[in-house]
């Protein structure tokens, strides 16, 4: 068992009035500081490499996919927001997908489907704006998703990093 | 039988049958990619390694494939050196075979893949590059080979050596060029190609028709059986995501099919996924137009009760169950039950295609049922005043120009879940009620050695299209029992 | 007759900027306690969110009419109209400013009425804006509304005694209860304190001016003594029950009591419209001044709503009864005493 003391109020605690004016200088000082809230339309949110946005698929710079639709991060995806269908192609890789779905009314934004990927070929990229009119327009297809590798090169060099410091941690 | 030590258990094992297969049948499997059981052993794969002592002898390390079972002997499949001689031998199959299990079929039961997992050698030792092969060589019209995936088993060269007969692929070039090619380039021919991508163990012959069509852990698998001859072979229905048959495989049967069948079953796969569905047509105002198929059947139901001449054909597809209530039917309309017996055709073979297109031949036959032509079913229904047409592919065996041919008098009615069921047009036509087809009913076969075949629903009809059983059990009156 | 039209528009432009000003007020709020709390605020209708006020009151137009079952229906809906009629009736002594034009030698003053019982009658109206809250607790059959508008009632005794004994004290000093004198007193040269400070009641009487600023808080029912609403332990208070304009009016209502509660203070405290060292100012200087005072008080109300946490129940009893009142009868035996001397 504890037992608290409550604290003895000094006689200026006790007036009261000094304590008010204290708290209201504070909040008066509050008021002239920076607020902390941001204005989201108008002053975008800030991503880094570590932002862990929508996936999106990564196309080479010969404009050609780089998955090899091997449905790995289909079977990693924990909320079953994937799919997808293979077909042949005539490049080196055999095989590239058809019809590439993701869900996002069911994406939680995990990340598994990136750590599941043997190609880097899906890379949860910075974009975080999400928004339709109808659930079939949140389901995106291989049109929707399909990003340069530039624009997703920080996330696919930081990917390796994290990468690299794992594989060299389990080879010991 | 021959008493041996596996693993510390004495078991019996059959001396005609190599050591691997004892291993095998007493839980005790063994690794192996050239091993067959319907094929002679080899011992090219050197996998199954297994450690066997016999009497005083210290040890050794042998290939259970190629070693025959003597009494007494003391087999050790899981020692630390069959382990090590197994991952050495793995490391030698791994040296020119690519790491692209992401892109190859195989990956997913791919037996390569299970192993180097299980023994912990992803890895090989070596740093030279990997020997270059042809990746894309097509062998015919239905199959594609890999050769620098080919880790040289030469299952399929046997397989055409030894079952079907007439020897098409070789293993040729020596030493690290050996690869496996078809005599002078040919394409291969004959109906039983496709059995050699279901038994090479890794992605090196791949179904033009599959080919990177799905991933197999997305598939469900059902057992079933193979309507195309009345050979019935029991077959494993593939669904891809619950929707499209994408495979269908020989399921191993010591009386029918062993571990193979025909590719004309292993390629029916539009037969499988027909297209065109509708739940229902009648005939309204202005020709077919789509319904409920209740409505449908209850229309037959009054044109069964308003006349008095009826025909009733079943097609050789409708189960022995479904014959049992179509038999009722038929003495319930007062007429004989016959069933759509079509000529044989060209396929027949003296492995397994028997050419009769009848999966239940003698299943209706058995029941009672009476065969007829559909020239004899033609000239019966012309004399109807009610046709009732029952079983996939029914319309398609009459032949769609007879049935267009059928004066308007005969009041006909079709079931059939096939495709194109929506589109039948003729003037005798009163109603089409589609029907669920042979992937996605369950029931009996009896095929042409009296052997019963389960078939069984692999996926769910298309909302709306009704189970066989349950509209013959409306057609009888007695659906209230039924459901 | 024209001072009959002066008049008139006296009441129509005092009245409306009340009602604006209210609205205003809202949206100061909302301000006021995002800056504090490190935030925006309220800035997408219109130029720095101006138009907010508006926005709301149009959504509070479309908003259902709700009276709920079992409830006394007219006291329910007479609750909301009377305590913003209350509000809204008591500024009608308030000086907001001095003498604005002469028509035909009748002096146009810049105030409705200038009564001669002006404090009495900011008291006694002001006053009965508690019957909003009461009957519209009462009326209103929830258990959280009837906690609401008992508790108001029973603050409302505690601290009406101080703050009246507190305008008391000024109008013993000033002999008079007419606002605008207490005003001109203030203003007059010869009542500078210790000679150079504005004679401003507030240097004569800083217990009262402190004791009446906490009881106008009090009055109108604002943080730290909201018990009428106490949203943590009664939902919502006397309104938990009322939507709508019905739920805008107590809105109004509450704002207007703070305004005029402010407006009494800058009168009998600080001077009033009067200008410091300055006793011929202009109409409009003194009418700035004044609403500048105002605004001060309005903010003091603002800031320390979003700044101070709510007393307890009997923390406010004992404040009232055994602090307050004490202090308030002291403060006036002395200023009794004074005067008399």
């Amino acid at each position: 068992m504890v037992i608290i003391k409550r604290k003895q109020l000094t006689w200026m605690e006790k007036a009261y009035l000094p304590e008010v004016i204290r708290g209201l200088r504070i909040t008066l000082g509050k008021m002239f500081q920076k607020p902390s809230t941001r204005q989201y339309p108008e002053d975008p949110l800030i991503t880094t490499e570590v932002t862990r946005g929508q996936p999106r698929l990564v196309v080479n710079e010969d404009s050609t996919i780089r998955c090899v639709s091997c449905g790995l991060c289909e079977i990693a995806c924990p909320a079953y927001a994937i799919t997808i269908d293979g077909q042949e192609t005539d490049r080196m890789i055999e095989r590239e997908p058809e019809k590439f779905e993701i869900d996002f009314l069911r994406c939680i934004l995990c990340g598994f489907c990136e750590e599941a990927c043997p190609k880097e070929a899906i890379m949860m990229s910075d974009e975080l704006e999400l928004a339709d009119t109808s659930r079939q327009g949140l389901i995106y297809g291989l049109d929707k998703l399909k990003r340069p590798v530039s624009a997703l090169k920080k996330r696919i060099a930081y990917i390796n990093k994290i990468n690299d410091r794992w594989r060299t941690s389990s080879s010991t | 039988m021959t008493k041996i030590i596996l693993n510390g258990r004495e078991i019996e094992a059959d001396p005609t049958k190599p050591l691997i297969a004892a291993c095998e049948g007493n839980g005790a499997a063994v690794p192996h990619y050239c091993y067959h059981a319907g094929l002679t052993p080899v011992g090219s794969c050197r996998i199954c390694q297994v450690e066997v002592k016999e009497g005083e002898r210290p040890g050794r390390v042998v290939v259970a494939c190629r070693t025959p079972v003597s009494e007494g002997m003391v087999v050790n499949t899981e020692s630390p050196a069959a382990h090590e001689t197994r991952r050495e031998c793995l490391e030698f199959l791994l040296k020119d075979h690519p790491l692209d299990c992401p892109i190859c079929d195989k990956a997913g039961e791919c037996t390569l893949q299970d192993v180097t997992y299980n023994e912990g050698q992803s890895e090989g030792l070596t740093k030279e590059p990997r020997d270059n092969f042809e990746k894309r060589k097509s062998l015919g019209d239905k199959i594609v080979l890999d050769q620098e995936r080919c880790i040289l088993c030469s299952r399929c060269v046997r397989f055409f050596d030894e079952i079907t007969g007439k020897s098409q692929l070789a293993i040729v070039g020596l030493g690290s060029r050996s690869r496996i090619e078809t005599f002078a380039d040919r394409p291969l021919v004959g109906n039983y190609q496709g059995n050699i991508t279901d038994i090479c163990p890794v992605g090196a012959l791949t179904l033009k028709s599959f080919r990177f069509k799905a991933r197999v852990w997305n598939m469900t698998k059902k057992s079933s059986t193979c309507g195309e001859c009345s050979r019935g072979c029991s077959v494993s229905v593939e669904v891809l995501r619950k929707g499209e048959v994408k495979r269908i495989r020989p399921r191993f049967n010591e009386d029918i099919n062993k571990w193979w069948m025909c590719d004309t079953g292993r390629f029916a796969l539009d037969g499988a996924n027909p297209t065109n569905r509708v739940p229902a047509l009648v005939r309204g105002y202005s020709g077919l137009e789509a319904a409920d198929s209740d409505d449908a059947v209850a229309m037959a139901r009054a044109a069964h009760a308003a006349v008095d001449k009826h025909v009733l054909i079943a097609s050789p597809w409708v189960t022995v169950e479904e014959g049992e209530g179509l038999k009722a039917l038929a003495s319930s309309l007062n007429t004989e039950a016959l069933f759509l017996s079509p000529a044989a055709n060209d396929l027949k073979d003296d492995l397994l295609h028997t050419g009769d297109p009848c999966p239940n031949r003698r299943g209706l036959e058995e029941l009672g049922f009476v065969g007829k032509s559909a020239e004899e079913a033609m000239e019966l229904l012309a004399q109807a005043e009610s046709a009732t047409l029952f079983g996939e592919r029914i319309a398609e065996l009459i032949g769609l120009d007879n049935l267009k041919s059928l004066p308007s008098t005969v009041r006909t009615f079709v079931f059939d879940g096939s495709s194109g069921a929506g589109l039948l047009e003729a003037p005798a036509l009163q109603a089409v009620v589609g029907i669920a087809n042979w992937v996605e009913r369950p029931g009996t076969w009896v095929n042409i050695d009296g052997e019963r075949g389960k078939i069984s629903a692999a996926r769910t009809a298309p909302s709306g299209i009704r189970q066989p059983s349950s509209v013959i059990a409306d057609l009888l009156h007695t659906s209230e029992v039924a459901r | 007759m024209t001072v009959l039209l002066a008049t008139i528009l006296k009441v129509v432009v005092i009245f409306g900027a009340l009602i604006s000003a209210a609205g205003i007020s809202t949206l100061a709020e909302r301000r006021v306690s995002a800056w504090i709390q490190h935030r925006i605020g309220p800035n997408r209708v219109g130029p720095f969110g101006v138009l907010q006020p508006l926005a709301d009151g149009i959504k509070f137009i479309f908003k259902e009419e709700f009276v709920p079952e079992g409830a006394n229906r007219w006291l329910f809906i007479l609750a909301p109209a009377l305590s913003a009629a209350a509000a809204l009736m008591s500024v009608a002594v308030i000086p907001f400013g001095g003498l604005i034009t002469e028509i035909d030698g009748t002096p146009i003053l810049m105030s409705i009425a200038d009564l001669d019982i002006g404090a009495l009658w900011v008291v006694a109206i002001g006053g009965l804006g508690i019957y909003g809250v009461i009957l519209g607790g009462w009326a209103s059959n929830s258990k959280y509304s009837l906690f609401g508008g008992l508790r108001a009632t029973a603050q409302m005794i505690s601290y009406e005694l101080s703050m009246i004994l507190c305008i008391l004290a000024v109008v013993a000093m000033s002999d008079t209860l007419n606002l605008r004198e207490i005003v001109n007193l203030q203003d007059s040269a010869d009542s500078r304190c210790f000679g150079f400070l504005p004679g401003w009641n507030i240097f004569y009487q800083p217990l009262a001016f402190v004791l009446f600023v906490i009881c106008t808080f009090a009055e109108t029912n604002r943080h730290p003594f909201d018990f009428a609403e106490c949203e943590s332990e009664l939902v919502g208070g006397f309104h938990t029950e009322y939507s709508s304009m019905k739920f805008a009016l107590f809105f109004i209502g509450e704002y207007c009591a703070m305004i005029v509660m402010s407006c009494m203070t800058v009168t009998l405290f600080l001077g009033g419209f009067s200008v410091p060292y300055w006793s011929e100012a202009p109409f409009l200087i003194g009418l700035a001044s004044f609403l500048l005072k105002v605004t001060f008080f309005m903010f003091l109300f603002l800031w320390v709503r979003w700044s101070l946490p709510r007393f307890r129940y009997d923390q406010l009893m004992n404040l009232g009864w055994k602090v307050f009142l004490p202090l308030a009868l002291v403060n006036i035996l002395l200023t009794g005493l004074a005067v008399s001397l």
